[in-house]
């Protein structure tokens, strides 16, 4: 029932893109050279790309490709991905953190960093939140992503918010396994929304997230996850493995991007296990570490950085 | 105490059991267990406890202990039920207090004596905080932190029981719990109103409530009549802070 009504008006809005979809595969030329055949040789370190088996320089250049594919059309893949309530999660996502919050009034702020910001959907939502719930217009964000064309597109969002060309807002290309430019210990809050499970080495990410944060500094991660219920998990897969290539395919003519995101949920680390790999990075975990959302289709990990240690 | 408590692991019903270890682990010899809550949260909580009296089971004080231990406003993620965790940290270490309380415990006197003192112990453990206490009886009241505080009320009442020499494993422990229970959420909820001098009112009060139901060998009160007088006594706090209902 909920994929039905999710599904309805993402196919009405699919139809006029079908005659976009010549555009769209210009765009793929990127990802046309990241998918020729991988040259890895048996000393290169691999990686997953979705169920295959890449280099993991090949990762990222493919990554980027599928990002710029799908730029224009990923918030019709994320509507698809999460039965069209990925903005309610994001809402929750942000709330649940409770950005701006201070002890003293006026707050001092905080200085947040949303990692694979892409469209700064996170960065609005945090920025609204400091603002107006918690009286903290000092509050200030770095929104970064590794993909330009990505940050390009948040830019031209940002125009039609409260935040056009706002010196709150500060924007970076980089790697996330990589923010050589961000000073240690200078973060309070660290925010990655559906984009760690595309990051190349994850452990190695975790560890700038943890360096760049502050002693108490939070880590806060939303992504798709583990269906709990198996017979939920049955159906979600039919629908995600099924119907969502076919769909990229008929959207945006490129059906291979689309079975790449699903892939990449599928293969990205489930609820425990990615809880031990924040821990791994030296964080602390709130309770067991984790929230499911709408039955675990995505979930909400946290991570404190111990203060007192080195 | 070993003779007893091992009794007592054998034939108590398996929730108390868990209880039990616990408490035979933590209360005498050990230093404060980790309870339900992680070393960097207990400290995070204790630095915030100084804070209740003027700033209430509140986030602030929750943002200012995280301060005081070396944190930053934003370490308050780490509490998701949020100033609920305050609460539950009192309740927590008030419980565990109760096992220090040495002038009570090796007293000379019976069992029905022990009860009555620990329950006053254990209120005058609110003293601090006891013009905030309605904040945390509203937090308690919330559906989501239901479980936990009913959790927290009866494990209270065992451990009472059970500090005071108490061995009986018939039906009666039930009902003894349920009527512990019963008369110190009556009293603790009355002493939040109570204006006289070192709490006298109260200390009659809850004198009054032990007469009420004559404990020690006698079969008293009842599961239904305690959960019937929560109920209300939520209610009243919820009206009391404007609630319609
Ligand atoms: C699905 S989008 C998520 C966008 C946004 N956070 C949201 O929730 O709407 C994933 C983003 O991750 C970015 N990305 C992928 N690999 C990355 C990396 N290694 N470092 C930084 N960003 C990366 C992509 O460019 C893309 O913009």
């Amino acid at each position: 029932m909920a994929t039905r009504t999710a599904f309805r008006p993402l196919v009405r809005a699919a139809r006029p893109q079908l005659q976009s979809a010549q555009v769209h595969r210009c765009f793929t030329s990127t990802s046309q050279r990241a998918e020729s055949p991988s040259q890895s040789t048996n000393h290169e370190r691999t990686t997953h790309f979705g169920f295959e088996t890449v280099a993991e320089a090949e990762k990222e250049a493919r990554v980027a490709g599928v990002f710029s594919n799908v730029a224009a059309s990923y918030d019709t893949m994320n509507d698809f991905m999460s039965l069209g309530i990925h903005r309610l999660w994001k809402d929750h996502f942000v709330r649940s953190i409770n950005p701006g919050s201070s002890s003293t009034s006026p707050s001092p702020g905080w200085t947040m960093l949303d990692i694979a910001g892409g469209t700064g959907d996170i960065a609005f939502r945090l920025l609204d939140h400091c603002t107006n719930i918690n009286n903290s217009p000092q509050s200030t964000i770095t929104i970064s992503d590794i993909n330009p064309s990505m940050l390009s597109e948040g830019k031209k969002r940002s125009l039609a918010t409260s935040y056009a060309n706002s010196p709150r807002i500060n924007w970076l290309v980089a790697n996330a396994e990589n923010l050589e430019t961000i000073e240690s210990d200078s973060i309070d809050l660290y925010t990655v929304a559906f984009g760690i499970r595309n990051f190349t080495n994850k452990e190695k990410a975790l560890r700038e997230a943890y360096r760049v944060l502050k002693p108490g500094g939070v880590f806060a991660c939303l992504e798709f996850s583990g269906v709990t219920n198996p017979l939920f998990d049955a159906v979600y897969k039919r629908w995600s493995f099924g119907a969502i290539p076919l769909i990229g395919q008929l959207v945006a003519g490129d059906r291979a991007s689309y079975q790449y995101l699903v892939e990449s949920i599928e293969k990205f680390p489930k609820q425990e296990e990615f809880r031990d790999m924040i821990k791994e990075a030296g964080f602390v975990v709130p309770g067991k570490g984790w929230e499911d959302l709408t039955g675990g289709i995505a979930a909400i990990h946290k991570g404190i950085k111990p203060a007192g240690t080195p | 105490m070993a003779a007893p408590s091992t009794i007592l692991r054998r034939l108590r019903p398996i929730s108390a059991r868990g209880n039990l270890l616990a408490r035979t682990y933590h209360s005498y010899d050990h230093p404060p267990p980790p309870g339900p809550f992680s070393t960097t949260e207990s400290t995070i909580l204790s630095a915030s406890l100084p804070h209740i009296p003027s700033h209430g089971f509140t986030l602030t004080s929750l943002s200012l202990g995280a301060k005081d231990a070396g944190y930053i406003d934003a370490s308050t993620n780490l509490f998701p039920q949020g100033p609920f965790a305050l609460v539950h940290y009192h309740l927590l270490t008030q419980r565990l207090g109760l096992a220090q309380k040495k002038e009570v415990l090796e007293a000379d006197e019976g069992i029905g004596a022990k009860v009555k003192k620990l329950t006053w112990e254990r209120l005058m453990g609110n003293k601090e905080i006891v013009h905030r206490w309605q904040e945390a009886l509203a937090l308690m009241a919330q559906p989501s932190n239901v479980p936990t505080s009913l959790k927290e009320l009866a494990a209270q009442s065992d451990e009472i029981w059970f500090l005071s020499g108490d061995i009986s494993v018939d039906t009666s422990w039930y009902t003894k719990r349920a009527s512990l229970s019963t008369i110190y959420a009556a009293t603790e909820l009355f002493m939040t109103t109570d204006k006289s001098p070192d709490y006298i009112d109260t200390r009659e009060f809850l004198d009054r409530r032990f007469k009420d139901v004559q404990f020690v060998g006698g079969v008293v009160g009842s599961v239904s009549q305690w959960v019937g007088f929560t109920a209300s006594a939520g209610l009243n706090v919820l009206r009391s802070k404007g609630v319609r209902v």
